[in-house]
């Protein structure tokens, strides 16, 4: 039996773990993510990932209210 | 015999003599192609298809900046372009990684087969089916699998596949193909590549240099790639190492 869509595909609540090697980024899982990027690239993927969290939060103490 | 690899060990489609007969008769032509040629074209008319007797090749696509992903590999045995008896054309293209010597069969042999043995046909049926297995387990790796599982199922798959053919003993194989070609298959760079063979090696799951694969610890990659070879309908998988799928 195909389990319930609602136990699938939800938001990762677990921080995907980056490690640096030879240079590169790598970052590794959750799940399907699997991606190596440039210094340059990591960081600001790493900018962009905080400044849209901060929002996300905002997004959600809204909502609460 | 050109046909010995084909569906060799697959559960209840295995050929007859007869129908091998068949199907050595139907070969017109048998053709080596070097390394990285392209033998078919995405949108080419065809009117043969290929059976594959030695050697690695591969069905891809290309993006708009040219970088390339695998969507296919096939190993001698594998009937690699039957789809397009009935397609006429391709939707990708298909070309050698390796030198590759592959069996020519004419579209209006496949036809004659049809009329005069059904069962074979059926079989030529199952052989495509089976290749739309693999594109779902592909699927699976790529959409759920990282860096480490996409690669540990790739070879995991590899594996059953050339067992099943005659060509690994279950744990040992030859496999010719460069880390970039791991790349375009799991969808990751090939320093990451690099990188996860590392990883395999150093925790004696796998061993893979000089073109040669030595699985050491077959449940343990089968675990990391959550691999179950049911997907390949092999006659007796009872020597492969599986993972249970959750239900």
């Amino acid at each position: 039996m195909m389990r319930d869509a609602t136990n699938q595909l939800q938001p990762e609540t677990q921080p995907g773990i980056a490690t640096a090697e030879g240079g590169l980024v790598f970052l590794d899982g959750p799940d399907g993510v699997a991606t190596t990027m440039t210094p340059e690239a990591a960081a600001g993927t790493g900018r962009s990932l905080i400044d849209a969290a901060a929002t996300a939060e905002c997004q959600q103490a809204t909502a609460i209210v | 015999m050109f046909t010995e690899r084909f569906l060799r060990d697959k559960r209840g489609a295995s050929l007859e003599a007869n129908e091998r007969a068949r199907i050595e008769a139907a070969i017109t032509e048998v053709k080596t192609f070097g390394p990285r040629k392209i033998v078919a074209r995405a949108g080419e008319p065809l009117t043969n298809s290929t059976l594959l007797l030695e050697g690695i090749m591969s069905r891809y696509l290309d993006d708009r900046n040219g970088l390339r992903q695998l969507v296919a590999i096939h190993f001698p045995g594998d009937f690699l372009d039957l789809h397009a008896f009935p397609l006429k054309v391709l939707d990708h293209d298909v070309a050698t990684l390796t030198t590759a010597t592959v069996a020519t069969v004419p579209h209006a042999e496949i036809e004659a087969i049809a009329e005069e043995m059904p069962q074979l046909i059926r079989k030529l049926w199952f052989a495509t089916l089976l290749d739309a297995a693999i594109h779902r387990a592909w699927l699976f790796r790529l959409g759920r699998l990282d860096a480490t599982g996409r690669v540990a199922h790739f070879l995991c798959e590899t594996n059953a596949r050339l067992f099943s053919a005659g060509l690994s003993d279950g744990r040992r194989f030859a496999l010719a193909l460069t880390q970039a070609d791991l790349a375009e298959i799991c969808g990751l760079t090939t320093v990451h590549v690099n990188r996860v063979m590392r990883q395999l090696r150093e925790e004696q799951l796998c061993l893979f240099r000089s073109s040669l694969v030595e699985i050491l610890d077959p449940a343990g990659l089968a675990a990391r790639g959550q691999f179950n070879p049911a997907y390949l309908y092999i006659a007796d998988d009872s020597q492969l190492p599986s993972v249970q799928r959750q239900r």
